[in-house]
């Protein structure tokens, strides 16, 4: 193939000489030696831009088609000879240079034509710049000049029907045709992909805003050759190097547009040396800045679970391939590592895609074990939640039951035996009377130690009237002053319970060990986060860690995401602070 | 083992337990009130409360199709007294026994003649 392609590069500049020379020859006072190489010169650029595209990228059809244009645009100067038989081949087949051009315009970056439309326009483009032509040389008869040609007459040896009126009305027709509908379509249908396309997208397809821009510089051109035969030299000039600039950079704009997948290979190599130092959270960034899609994300697959994660181990439900997002999925030895969710635009750059998701396989298999680990300690935080908030329902349902069982057939017992009481009255003996009296003492005493262990199991006022009535109920039993400052609301059950059950154990350690005259609990909710704190003027000394009833507090504070600090200097009271989200 | 003073107090008890309402019925009965009816549910206790026109009605708060306190605001506008009861503490209970329009609470276990008269006497 590169013997091919030198071979054709050797081609093209051989016939760019000729094509000068033939517009020199024959054009006269209609060119210049400086406008003769310039259309020489678009024609190199189309082919040199082409013959490196289609070096760099082989697959893709665009180098080709590009070359071909070049070639095409090179052999349309030929049209000027006298000889008949290379006046009428060129004629009819120069004109195809431009549907070439437009063909490699469409196609960009990938290749090929996507969209009914465009491919209907490209198909009509070829038939028009070859029928077109075909046509005119079966009626042109070389009496007079034709349009858009050097100032002698031509002979066709094509001609069958000699009529130069029609030959001359076809060629304005095909110069309508062609300059005034189809490219006004194409223009159209280029636009509408710019405007369709995501960001990302769009900018890459950049060139395309610029092939629009050129060609509806030529129409203009080839529209003004109908109305005049020769247009002021003023505007002649401003069109004609405007039209030149813009074919020259046409094609360079599409091969750069099409390599800078390959060019951005070097950001590639920046990847590879930024994951290095990369932490596995940062993957995505790291990725997205290589991409260029800020947009970027990236799931990592559990095997366990046959589910895609993101970077915090959160589940990532692939998106369908919508348009505006693709797909990509990387396996190492036909397992799944990753996938990653990018701009469709980035399909039209496989190359770039595979590149970065190659250079970090490795460090992508890291950050799914980091991902794996941390969706298992997402599982494990849910679970210790769930075992919390089953532990408050296992506590509601014992005081539920005690409440409902036998603190029923005790109360019934007390009344029974007051009853009884009634009855014997007077007549009982004294020794009856005093055991009765007794025994309804020690009844209500058990009644009332049987409702301090249902409370202490899980207050019922808890349930029924929050947070602020419980902690109310609980400073008021207290057999110290305690100051209460709690903010009204309801909150998550577990939430409740648990600040509950911090403030009660606290106070429970105030009474016991603290040898305290006063204490203090506030409840008050911050940022989403409701703090209880716990505070007296005892004589310190108390540690978490000491006490098997704060650190069992300090885990299950935990399990809902929060913490426990115990602040007890020795001398200085004791400060218990729990911090519980409780944003819903 | 009857006084005089408890004579005119007619009571409706209310409770989901029956053996609660029997042994309560018995007592009171002993302690000289009048028992004139029984409710297991609030639906019933309003609905007997104005059949029946008690002086007395004594409430249970945890009642199987409202809250004793519900109740016991329905009936605010009634001629009874109301006087709520659960085998719970007054301190589990919160401010709704103040806020409920009752005279007052007791707790079950020491129901009796004497304390719902010592609520009356510092209703009056």
């Amino acid at each position: 193939m590169r013997a091919l392609r030198l071979a054709l590069a050797a081609a093209g500049a051989g016939l760019g000489v000729l094509a000068y020379q033939v517009q020199i020859d024959n054009l006269g006072s209609l060119t210049s030696p400086t406008r003769a190489l310039a259309i020489v010169a678009v024609a190199w650029a189309f082919l040199g831009a082409g013959l490196i595209a289609w070096a760099r990228r082989p697959e893709n059809r665009l180098g080709p088609l590009l070359t071909a244009a070049g070639f095409a645009l090179l052999a349309r100067q030929l049209r000027y000879s006298h000889d008949p038989i290379v006046f009428t081949v060129f004629f009819a087949l120069g004109e195809l240079s431009y549907a070439l051009a437009a063909h490699s315009v469409l196609a960009y970056p990938s290749g090929h034509v996507r969209g009914r439309a465009e491919w209907l326009l490209v198909r009509v483009g070829y038939a028009s710049m070859l029928l077109f032509p075909l046509a005119i040389l079966l009626v042109y008869d070389g009496s007079e000049r034709l349009r858009y040609m050097d100032l002698r007459p031509h002979e066709s040896v094509l001609v069958v029907w000699e009529d130069m009126g029609l030959a001359l009305a076809l060629q304005k027709a095909f110069v309508f045709f062609v300059w005034g509908v189809l490219a006004i379509l194409f223009i159209a249908l280029v636009l509408r992909r710019l405007a369709r396309a995501t960001p990302r997208a769009r900018r890459m397809l950049a060139p395309l805003l610029l092939a629009a821009v050129v060609f509806a510089l030529r129409a203009v051109y080839e529209g003004i050759f109908i109305v005049v035969d020769r247009p002021a030299a003023i505007v002649d000039d401003v069109l004609f190097w405007w039209q030149i600039a813009g074919f020259i950079a046409l094609p360079i704009a599409l091969v750069a547009g099409m390599l800078r997948a390959r060019l951005a290979r070097a950001n590639v190599g920046e990847l590879v040396l930024e994951l290095e130092r990369t932490p596995p959270e940062g993957m995505r960034d790291a990725l997205a800045r290589a991409l260029g899609d800020p947009g970027l994300e990236v799931g990592f697959w559990l095997p366990e679970r046959r589910e895609y994660v993101d970077g915090r181990g959160r589940l990532l439900v692939l998106p369908s391939e919508d348009g505006e997002r693709a797909v990509t999925r990387l396996d190492h030895a036909g397992e799944p590592i990753a996938a990653i969710v990018h701009d469709a635009s980035l399909v039209d750059e496989p190359e770039l895609l595979q590149a970065s998701g190659a250079a970090a396989r490795l460090a992508l298999e890291n950050a799914r074990l980091h991902a794996d680990m941390l969706a298992q300690l997402a599982e494990v935080q849910e679970s210790r939640v769930r075992i919390v908030q089953a532990a408050d329902e296992e506590r509601r349902r014992i005081e539920r039951d005690l409440h409902d069982g036998a603190q029923q057939r005790l109360v019934a017992l007390a009344l029974q035996l007051r009853s009884g009481q009634r009855q014997l009255g007077e007549v009982a003996d004294p020794e009856v009377s005093r055991l009765l009296a007794e025994a309804v003492d020690e009844l209500q005493v058990a009644v009332e130690e049987l409702r301090e262990l249902a409370r202490g199991v899980h207050p019922a006022i808890l349930t029924e009237d929050g947070l602020a009535a419980a902690l109310e109920s609980l400073t008021s039993r207290a057999p110290i002053p305690v100051a209460l400052d709690v903010s009204e609301g309801r909150l998550p059950a577990q939430v409740e319970a648990t600040a509950y059950f911090v403030a009660c154990e606290a106070l429970a350690n105030v009474v016991k060990h603290a040898n305290a005259s006063r204490a203090t609990v506030s409840a008050r909710r911050e940022d989403g986060v409701l703090v209880i704190e716990v505070e007296d003027d005892g004589v310190g000394g108390a540690h978490a860690e000491n006490g098997s009833g704060l650190r069992g507090l300090a885990d299950r504070v935990e399990a809902l995401g929060g913490r426990l600090v115990v602040e007890s200097p020795t001398g200085g009271g004791t400060h218990v602070v729990g911090e519980i989200p409780c944003a819903s | 083992m009857c006084d005089d003073s408890y004579m005119a107090w007619t009571v409706l008890v209310v409770d989901d337990h029956p053996a609660f309402r029997a042994s309560a019925r018995r007592l009171l009965e002993l302690d000289g009130f009048e028992v004139v009816g029984e409710a297991g549910d609030g639906a019933t206790a309003i609905r007997l409360t104005r059949a029946l026109r008690p002086q007395l009605v004594l409430l249970d708060i945890g009642l199987p199709d409202r809250s004793g306190f519900e109740v016991a605001e329905r009936l605010s506008g009634a001629p009874a007294h109301v006087v709520l009861i659960s085998s719970r503490a007054r301190a589990d209970l919160g401010k709704r026994v103040r806020e409920s329009g009752a005279i007052g609470f007791i707790s079950k276990e020491q129901l009796s003649g004497e304390a719902i008269l010592a609520l009356l006497d510092r209703a009056a």
